[in-house]
């Protein structure tokens, strides 16, 4: 074990270099950049002497590629960003319709057009519904941590289910922080060698992913099946992920919700602004909490909803945008909210695009909103400090 | 919680001095987190970095807008950027200067002639490493010790050499700030 003042990049290659994968198909996109070419330099340097590294001509290719190593069995790793991992889209379903173990980690950025090089998180919302387990990490020690707990979730007979760790591009990816890495004997001890059960090999040929009519529905409901049994082996790896390492993630993040009578819903890296805002508010008497969405996929709505059973008003702060609806995750957080006896008022505020900062009082200003909002018993939808309904 | 601003110009290694100030600081045991402002950057356009020292985990992110110190690289940029937004009487800004600039700021300003050090010791106009002397000087956020093994560090990939020479210029400029 080390402790190095790293980068998010760092730290997702860092994942990639402890599990030893047997293969890393790569395709450079900022700000994702700096993780390949520190895995890259790996390479020359011979710290990664079982793992074949490949420049792809496209993300399309290092999808396609992936998949062809993951379905005969070995361990794939990979990373993109933004543009990238839209020009993959269609493959991501491939990926997780075969039930292909694949780590990719997905470095936030918003979408063209117009062109930004910051994060905002549609990019990996618009992959929301391709079958992948999705985590959204807060800082560089989770980005590395959440790589090694994929592959186990990712492996295990239960799930069999491609994962993607996603961090949020600049404020995590070019920022260092103190990470504690750990030794490749915990690793190992954590994460045991690969032995794939289903795969093509030269002795036994199958075809997979072939046309089929009338079991598509049941493939797709084994899947739906399969990342709800993520959520129990995730509570599982998190045990004994603490046992090994000593840290310890739960499926949502909750920071001072006992008393809580506002909540903010928030993800990724504005999370920690957010908290520091917190505990200012605090100071003042406001009580205030805030519930991190870690996990996207599964959806860990029963968790949610547990976890927000005694407040009084909710604020879903969304870094993405829906147009002509509204933030993403706002429908989400309501609509597992609907069935439980205590039903908080909710509203919705769209923060972040393209990588506007996200300063403490902006966290604020949304907190006295919500106050105000619960006071006059009316939820609003907002955008920019603009209205709009 | 300390917290740090450097302006440069894109290739003068605005980024690389937040990394060594952030290490040096890691290294004494401190909460560290550094960064810089980019984009599609380019060479010679304005850029800034940043560091965020404390003793105890470190929950802001993103620009800093109130600094304790703020370091200039180049002092063309007093011209185009406001360098010392931000900076109260207990702050510090210190400047690559040859002279005493002009500044309408409460903060104490301190200038160093970092390019004649550069041109001097290492013979090119590289004062990215050279400037954190002044600042190991006039604070006491990084010590010298600190700031000599986080430069050995961050510059590993370089010949000896250069980065005997980047020691022996930080020196320097600890000397005769």
């Amino acid at each position: 074990m080390k402790h190095l003042l790293i980068t998010g990049n760092e730290a997702a290659a860092w994942g990639a270099r402890l599990i030893k994968p047997h293969f890393i198909p790569t395709f450079p996109i900022t700000p994702q950049t700096e993780c390949i070419e520190t895995l890259a330099r790996w390479k020359v340097e011979g710290d990664l002497p079982d793992t074949d590294f490949e420049r792809m001509e496209s993300e399309h290719s290092v999808m396609s590629a992936a998949i062809g190593a993951a379905a005969v069995g070995v361990r794939v790793f990979t990373a993109t960003s933004s543009q990238g991992l839209m020009l993959m889209h269609e493959v991501l379903y491939i990926a997780s319709g075969m039930r292909l173990p694949i780590v990719m980690v997905n470095i936030s950025r918003g979408l063209s057009a117009p062109v930004t090089l910051w994060s905002d998180h549609n990019d990996f919302l618009d992959q929301r519904d391709s079958g992948w387990i999705m985590f959204h990490a807060e800082n560089n020690q989770e980005v590395l941590d959440m790589v090694l707990q994929g592959y186990r979730i990712a492996e295990d007979p239960r799930v069999l289910l491609p994962v993607m760790v996603n961090m949020d591009g600049y404020v995590l990816s070019f920022t260092d922080e103190p990470v504690i890495i750990p030794s490749y004997e915990d690793v190992k001890q954590f994460l045991p060698a690969y032995d794939p059960q289903h795969t093509i090999t030269s002795d036994r040929p199958v075809t997979v992913g072939p046309p089929v009519m009338d079991e598509y529905t049941d493939y797709k409901a084994q899947m739906h099946l399969a990342s709800r049994n993520a959520l129990t082996v995730l509570d599982e790896v998190q045990n004994d992920f603490e046992k090994i390492f000593g840290r310890r993630y739960h499926t949502v993040d909750e920071f001072m919700l006992d008393d809580a009578e506002l909540v903010l819903i928030t993800q990724g890296s504005m999370s920690t602004t957010a908290k520091a805002a917190i505990l200012e508010m605090r100071e003042e008497g406001i009580k205030v909490g805030l519930l991190r969405l870690r996990v996207i996929r599964p959806w860990p709505g029963e968790i949610i909803c547990k976890a927000l059973q005694n407040v009084k008003a909710i604020a879903v702060i969304d870094r993405n945008i829906a147009p002509g609806k509204g933030g993403i995750m706002l429908p989400e957080i309501v609509e597992s909210l609907y069935h439980s006896i205590n039903r908080p008022l909710v509203s919705g505020f769209i923060v972040g695009l393209g990588g506007k900062p996200q300063t403490e009082a902006k966290i604020k200003e949304i907190t006295h909103k919500l106050a105000n909002d619960l006071a006059s018993g009316r939820p609003r939808i907002e955008w920019n400090d603009v209205e709009v309904s | 919680m300390y917290k740090i601003r450097i302006h440069g110009r894109g290739g003068q290694g605005a980024k690389k001095a937040a990394k060594i100030i952030g290490q040096a600081a890691f290294d004494m045991g401190k909460q560290v987190q550094d960064f810089a402002l980019y984009g599609a950057e380019r060479r010679g356009a304005p850029v800034m970095s940043f560091v965020r020292i404390d003793d105890n985990p470190i929950l802001e992110r993103g620009y800093i807008d109130d600094p304790d110190v703020v370091i200039v690289l180049d002092k063309a940029l007093l011209e185009i950027v406001n360098v010392s937004a931000g900076l109260d009487e207990n702050g510090l800004l210190i400047i690559n200067s040859e002279q005493e600039p002009v500044l309408d700021t409460p903060a104490m300003v301190k200038h160093v002639d970092a390019t004649t050090i550069a041109l001097e010791i290492i013979g090119k106009p590289i004062f990215n490493t050279i400037m954190l002397g002044a600042l190991a000087k006039f604070t006491n956020i990084i010590s010298k010790d600190a700031l000599d093994r986080a430069v050995e560090e961050e510059l590993s990939k370089y010949p000896d050499k250069i980065i005997k020479a980047n020691k022996d210029a930080v020196k320097k400029c600890y000397e005769v700030a």
